[in-house]
């Protein structure tokens, strides 16, 4: 192996540098003794049972009782500590206490009081590592189950988080059933790679490629194109909650996966008791919330004309249709839109005894599409069981099934798109069957027949995966715990895609496609976690760890041209197959150093030493540190602290971090051989493509602070971070001269940056005995920028018109723009046409170097410049929960978005093609036309005119749940009883003219965003569910 | 305790099996064999020498467009390219356009091929006949791609070089093409045949034989002499081609000729109208390149009308490097040059009368001309230029033709202009 001995030997060194102190790895054996105290509500109420009491820097602690008491019982070495309580909602400053001669110790009762604080929480950062909240210091939002299905989105867990991670740019790209979910956690930090994070479900890296097998919205070639997201096939009721590490000073022991962070899901687990059974099922109702509004005009436009042969429309009398005719209009829409319905049923029992729990589970989904003969089904079966073996072993055994089905259509860019045709063809086409042709007819102008794709295409993707864990973890001594993790994240995806002969023209002879993509993930940790009290006010936790993970993914296509009729495999006389295969291996050391001083000082310190298989053996080991501290200046219930007169809490926190980024191809660094065969021999040729055998991996370094601040006694908490990402080295193609030999070669050249705020304000608004009001509201700030490209080619346009420029953020809008007059008004020319004798047409002028400075002379080449940004300014989302008496929860959530630009490109082919409502004006005499029969095609080319305002404000999400708490749910044996009735994308508020601006034809693409054109809208969903507790 | 033990046993066998067995970082590309796996041995020689030949052919419909559209053998259609129309009518010329940057790039994607394998077939143990055979085939497509890249550009790098190579004027680039096929030629000029059998068998695919790369050799030598002033060097080249084999780059299925998929598949252009209106009457070639019969189709610009096709229209149709009336035809020119006019008349005259072939060619049909139709060197090479229009349509050689010949209709552009990718990025290049 190449790797620098140099470095891994201070890695290694570190790690035992660690753990081998013996004063710190000795057992460190203590008395036995027995705390005990008492959990309330509030001074003199009800007690508190459930709360967690812990004992600071040992792994002693216990549950409040249903009467509010807790007892310790734990050995631990004499000296002062600090007993923490923690519930959810509620808090209190912690208490300390000190272990001498008196072995049972007393604590006064403790009050934990409604707060909107949550500092004690424990956090993972690391493999294997957790963390509390308070001694961190970096952000890490967390995410409840509950919070995940408080209004069930059963379609995916991306989906269920849209607007519950300040900050982060959550989308769906289109609204078909396979949910393809896009995230963004702090701007967008690639150009060529992925931007979507790293996601790790108990512990188990999962691939989460967005990557078409067949490009059903947009071209396969194009990244990220996905229809469907493997998030998707995640069951939301198995969530425990969600933790994300957002950046680089979070995610650094993740190393050279995670530069755009990671979002870790914890699925749940049993407790010990009795069996509990929850059976649950959720009836969903969806609809298209809006449709595109067409032209319903009585009379005949030119648009209409020019297309009336070929979709059969004449005159009564036979002879061609003219322009003003009456025609009888259909609007596709209502033909291929349908209200859906779906259901979603989960069962789970979970329980435990003496040394083992466990949780079962199991989930069906059927979802019925707003599109006519679109759906999913999925079904997700799940065990986990933890065995203890002796005192010191502990077992886990996790394993996933799932198996999911998904009927999707083809729409956007494909020409063979259900709603494309509806926006490419005049509303005078009737799509409907024609019983004199014998079948749909085609249609006239471009694409196909919507009806006929939707009752012929067939386009299913079916997935079979296993998502599974052994988790071994051994406490070697006391405070000394071994860990082994193995995952395994193991699927086949298998798409289709089936066009029979002449659906689409008499000249389509047929065609289908079978790609399927094998991918095998699997990861190995081994970590070891050592706490050690250095003295009353010092301890340490050490953390050393290897990980090892591997990926392959194995994508093997075929297809067939040219079918007999019935014949809906791949076979026949004109075949193709194709196969391809990336594998990438990582191998990593890493050690952090937590040490908390006076329980009020936390320092953080790390390294991950990695190497990826995917860079040469001189670039592959790669370090990536972080740091961090957090001070927490007032502890909730400190009043002897001058800060006490502002705050109720106070905490400062800072934390810096690098972690690294794959390569968009994994085989760069080789000189690769290209198969050119000649004439029925096989050849090779050198790939145009130079090899960079220094490639190594892009880098992220990012340093965030922050604080947490509570008022009003905690009834009030302000957190807000600050964050500044460099990512550097990012890989890009710089263009070679070809008489090198060479046309291009991937370098580590590019520079991002993304500078941002995320500010969130907890209150409890009113709290009484009958009724709590909480709520919640977030905003984030992000601004990218691209610091550096190649010198030499400044800009890059990736799918229509979004761009990479130095100096502008990621994706910006680059094209054609309106020529102006000096005072900013859009200038006008003269037109005349020969289907309109005697008029003249207004038309905007495109900006051209005649008239960069308003200059009317429309002359000299077309000038693009940037004409829009689809990176909001700012993110905001409020959410609410409001308890009524004991049985009544109510919850609504807002999202949304604020200077974000749409191209909203459906618009331009609606007015182009003459399928738009607009074109009603143009039949009633307006001169500034729209259609192409009557404009010059310049026009279409002005971009800018596309160029919307896509903020928008959505009603995400709204739910009451009731338990009903009657005798009769008892008779009929079960032990609790709820309703919820929730609705989700209900309401959207926006200037936006199309149908939906979150909308992207690119879906998960990293560059291209915010481009509508034809996509299924999202849907507007309605859920009435029941659950039941035995 | 005994668990204990026991796993700590397996604790250090497991951690022992993750940091030796499985953390091998070096993986190969399993999709592409890479640069070591090819060419260290015989089989990626081999492989080497037949994908140089194969990225050749499907360069040839880059080479010969940008020729015939400036110069009167194509016309464009309402479906083609802006870049094809800007070639065509000479307006709104970019050289960002690929039919710029295409025969510039494939050319010394080319070159780079045909040095990776000359360097390859030195060490990798092939017989001295063998080797010189690959190394042929080899100097032979490097020169073609050269050859015919020099139709189109002013000047040109002579080969690659790391970081951008210094660029040429075309009488070097020529004097480079024609040294790189005498270098070819004498490679297995002195070996037999039978000796070449294992070339034939692997490297030249089945229908393209020894004897026809020997022949292309000569031709070749004989054209860009002729191009570069080389009278003698030309006559004595054209000399020695046989007349009766007619070596071809071969489009069997899968592949596809890829100048029928651009003007036939796409429908992008067709041959112009003055083609079939200037020929003379009776003369049978232009029937043979063209569907004289069929109606001519509307193009942009509007007014002009195209006619479809008839070699080159079928996918799998192979490309002449060379007829063997363009050996008669150089030593036609380069007797005239030479002041031989009654040489060049016979040559002129043999091409004419031509009326039958065994081979798939062209041929005119035409009476012979008189002394007197020829007087003198200028009507000579004006007739030379007539016969070479009918004889090599889209053989890529009428721009050159049009320039070096007195009486035809200039160009719409002298040459090329050199890339804009080339310009932006080697630093030697003068633009």
């Amino acid at each position: 192996m190449h790797y620098r001995p140099g470095r891994r030997l201070v890695v290694v060194l570190l790690a035992l540098a660690a753990f081998a102190l013996p004063s710190r790895s000795q057992a460190q054996e203590g008395a036995r003794y027995r705390i005990s105290g008492m959990v309330l509500q509030s001074s003199g109420g009800a007690p508190l049972a459930g709360a967690q009491v812990l004992v600071r820097g040992t792994r002693a602690g216990a549950l409040s009782a249903a009467n509010g008491r807790y007892t310790i019982d734990a050995a631990i070495p004499a000296g002062r500590y600090v007993l923490q309580y923690s519930f959810i909602g509620r808090a209190t400053a912690p208490r300390e206490i000190v272990l001498g001669a008196q072995r049972d110790v007393t604590v006064e009762p403790v009050i934990l009081a409604e707060s909107a604080v949550e500092l004690e929480e424990l956090v993972v950062t690391a493999p294997g590592a957790t963390s509390e909240r308070r001694a961190l210091g970096n952000a890490v939002a967390s995410v409840s189950g509950e919070a995940i299905n408080r209004a069930p989105a059963t379609s995916s867990v991306g989906v269920a988080l849209q607007g519950k991670i300040t900050g982060a740019l959550i989308s769906v790209g289109n609204g078909q059933p396979g949910a393809p979910v896009t995230i963004r956690l702090r701007g967008n930090n690639s150009i060529l790679g992925t931007a979507e994070p790293l996601i790790v479900v108990d512990g188990v890296i999962i691939d989460n490629t967005t990557d078409a097998l067949i490009g059903l919205s947009t071209n396969a070639t194009r990244g990220g194109a996905g229809m469907s997201s493997r998030l998707s096939d995640i069951s939301p009721d198995d969530v425990d909650r969600i933790e994300v590490l957002k950046g680089a000073s979070a995610a650094a022991l993740y190393g050279s996966r995670a530069k755009n962070g990671v979002i870790q899901i914890f699925t749940k687990r049993g407790q010990n008791g009795s069996p509990r059974i929850s059976w649950g099922t959720e009836l969903e109702v969806n609809e298209a919330p809006n449709l595109l509004e067409l032209n319903t005009a009585p009379t005949a436009s030119f648009a209409d004309v020019a297309i009336a042969a070929g979709s059969g429309v004449t005159r009564p009398d036979g002879t061609p249709l003219q322009v003003g005719d009456p025609v009888t209009r259909i609007d596709a829409q209502n033909l291929f839109y349908r209200t859906s319905t779906g259901v979603n049923t989960q069962l789970s029992v979970s329980g435990g005894a003496g040394s083992t729990t466990y949780f079962m589970s199991g989930a069906y989904r059927n979802d019925q599409g707003i599109l006519r003969n679109s759906g999913a089904q999925r079904y997700n079966v799940r065990g986990k069981l933890t065995q203890q073996i002796g005192e010191k072993l502990e077992l886990t055994g996790n394993g996933n099934f799932i198996k999911s089905h998904v009927d999707l259509l083809p729409e956007g860019e494909q020409g063979n798109g259900v709603l494309t045709s509806a926006v490419f063809t005049p509303t005078i086409f009737d799509p409907r069957f024609n019983e004199s042709l014998g079948r749909y007819p085609y249609n006239p102008l471009l694409g196909t027949n919507p009806l006929n794709a939707i009752e012929n295409f067939d386009a299913p993707e079916d997935v079979t995966r296993f998502i599974g864990n052994v988790d071994l973890t051994y406490r070697l001594l006391d405070n000394l715990r071994i860990r082994y993790l193995f995952g395994l994240d193991d699927y086949r995806q298998e798409s289709r895609f089936y066009r029979p002969p002449f659906s689409e023209s008499a000249t389509f002879a047929g065609s289908v496609q079978n790609p399927i993509r094998l991918s095998t993930s699997k990861n190995h940790d081994l970590t070891g976690t050592l706490e050690s009290r250095v003295s009353d006010r010092f301890r340490l936790t050490s953390l050393g760890g290897f990980r090892y993970t591997s990926q392959v993914t194995d994508v093997v296509r075929s297809g067939a041209d040219v079918l007999s009729p019935g014949q809906t495999l791949v076979g026949g006389a004109t075949q193709f197959a194709s196969q391809s295969i990336n594998e990438v291996r990582t191998e990593s050391f890493f050690v952090q150093e937590q040490a908390a001083l006076g329980e009020r000082l936390f320092l953080t310190a790390g390294a991950n030493y990695e190497a990826s298989s995917a860079f040469g053996a001189d670039e592959r080991w790669q370090l990536f540190p972080r740091a961090g501290v957090s001070f927490v200046a007032l502890e909730s219930g400190d009043n002897t602290s001058s800060l006490s007169r502002v705050f109720s809490t106070l905490r400062l926190r800072a934390a810096y971090g690098e972690t690294g980024g794959q390569p968009p191809s994994l085989y760069d660094r080789f000189a690769n051989y290209i198969n050119v065969g000649y004439a029925g021999r096989a050849g090779l040729i050198p790939s145009s493509i130079a090899s960079n055998p220094g490639l190594k991996p892009e880098r992220q370094r990012e340093i965030e602070a922050g604080f947490e601040a509570g008022f009003l006694s905690d009834r009030a908490v302000v957190e807000f971070t600050y964050y500044n990402q460099r990512t550097t080295d990012l890989v890009l193609n710089v263009p070679l001269p070809a008489s090198s030999g060479f046309t291009v070669q991937r370098q580590n050249v590019g520079e991002v940056v993304n500078n941002g705020v995320e500010a969130a304000l907890n209150t409890i608004n009113l709290t009484t005995d009958r009724f709590t009001w909480r709520s919640r509201l977030s905003l984030g700030s992000n601004k990218n920028k691209v610091t550096r490209l190649v010198a030499t080619s400044d800009t890059l346009i990736v799918g229509y018109l979004n761009a990479v420029i130095e100096g502008q953020p990621v994706g910006v809008f680059y094209g054609g723009q309106y020529a102006r007059t000096p005072e900013g008004g859009i200038l006008y020319g003269d037109f005349t046409n020969a289907a309109f004798p005697g008029q003249t047409l207004k038309l905007p002028l495109r900006l051209r170097t005649g008239n960069v400075n308003g200059d009317p002379v429309n002359t000299g080449t077309f000038v693009n410049g940037i004409i829009g940004d689809p990176n909001p300014d700012f993110t905001a989302s409020f959410s609410n929960t409001m308890t009524v008496g004991s049985n009544l929860d109510f919850n609504i959530l807002f999202d949304g978005r604020f200077g974000n630009d749409v191209a909203n490109f459906t618009r331009r082919i609606t007015e182009f093609f003459g399928s738009d409502k607009a074109i009603e004006r143009e039949i009633n005499g307006d001169t500034i036309p729209l259609t192409y029969g009557r404009s010059p095609s310049g026009r279409i080319n002005i971009y800018e005119e596309y160029i919307e305002d896509g903020s928008f404000i959505k009603l995400r999400e709204v739910s009451a749940t009731y338990r009903i708490n009657q005798p009769w749910v008892r008779h009929l044996g079960a032990s609790s009883m709820n309703i919820t009735v929730a609705g989700r994308n209900l309401h959207t508020w926006t200037d936006y003219t199309g149908m939906d601006p979150e909308l992207n034809l690119f879906s998960a693409n990293t560059v291209a965003q915010g481009v509508d054109f034809a996509n299924t809208p999202l849907a507007r969903s309605f859920v009435f569910g029941v659950n039941f507790t035995f | 305790m005994m668990m204990t033990q026991t796993f700590r046993r397996l604790a250090t066998a497991g951690a022992a099996a993750l940091l030796l067995g499985g953390c091998d970082l070096d993986l190969t590309n399993p999709n592409n064999p890479t640069e070591e796996a090819v060419i260290t041995n015989v089989e990626g020689v081999y492989a080497l020498a037949v994908g140089l030949q194969g990225q050749f052919a499907q360069s040839i419909e880059d080479y010969v467009l940008p020729s015939a559209l400036v110069t009167d053998e194509l016309g464009t259609r309402t479906r083609s390219l802006l870049s094809y129309q800007s070639l065509y009518t000479g307006q709104n010329f970019e050289n960002t356009y690929n039919i710029v940057s295409s025969p510039y790039d494939n050319t010394y994607a080319v070159v780079k091929s045909a040095n990776t394998l000359l360097a390859a077939s030195a060490g990798v143990g092939l017989g001295a006949n063998l080797q010189g055979g690959i190394r042929a085939v080899a100097k032979t497509f490097k020169a073609m791609a050269l050859g015919m890249a020099a139709q189109s550009f002013e000047q040109l790098p002579v080969d690659i070089a790391t970081g951008g190579a210094t660029l040429r004027p075309r009488a070097e680039v020529l004097d480079t093409v024609i040294a790189l096929l005498e270098s070819a030629r004498a490679d297995i000029v002195s070996v037999p045949d039978a000796e070449l059998t294992t070339l034939a068998q692997r490297v030249l695919p089945t229908g393209f034989t020894v004897p026809m790369l020997r022949n292309t050799i000569d031709a070749m030598i004989a054209r860009y002499s002729l191009q570069r002033g080389r009278n003698q060097q030309a006559i004595d080249a054209a000399t020695r081609v046989s007349a009766t084999i007619l070596p071809s780059l071969l489009f069997t299925a899968p592949t596809r000729n890829p100048i029928e998929a651009v003007a036939v598949g796409l429908q992008y252009l067709g041959a112009t109208t003055n083609f079939v209106s200037a020929a003379e009457v009776g003369d049978r070639r232009p029937a043979y390149f063209v569907q004289t019969t069929v109606a001519r189709v509307a193009g942009n610009p509007a007014d002009s009308l195209s006619y479809n096709l008839k070699k080159y229209s079928t996918q799998n149709e192979s490309f002449p490097l060379y007829f063997p009336d363009e050996m008669k035809l150089i030593r036609a020119e380069a007797q005239a040059r030479l002041g031989n006019l009654p040489a060049a008349r016979a040559l002129i005259n043999e091409v004419r009368t031509q009326s039958t072939s065994s081979l798939d060619e062209p041929v005119a049909g035409l009476p012979a001309l008189t002394d007197a139709q020829l007087p003198n060197l200028d009507a000579v090479l004006r007739q030379i230029a007539y016969e070479r229009r009918y004889e090599l349509f889209l053989q890529g050689l009428r721009w050159d033709d049009v320039r070096r010949l007195p009486g035809q209709t200039a160009p719409t552009f002298t040459f090329l202009p050199l890339p804009a990718g080339e310009c932006t990025n080697n630093p030697s290049a003068p633009c």
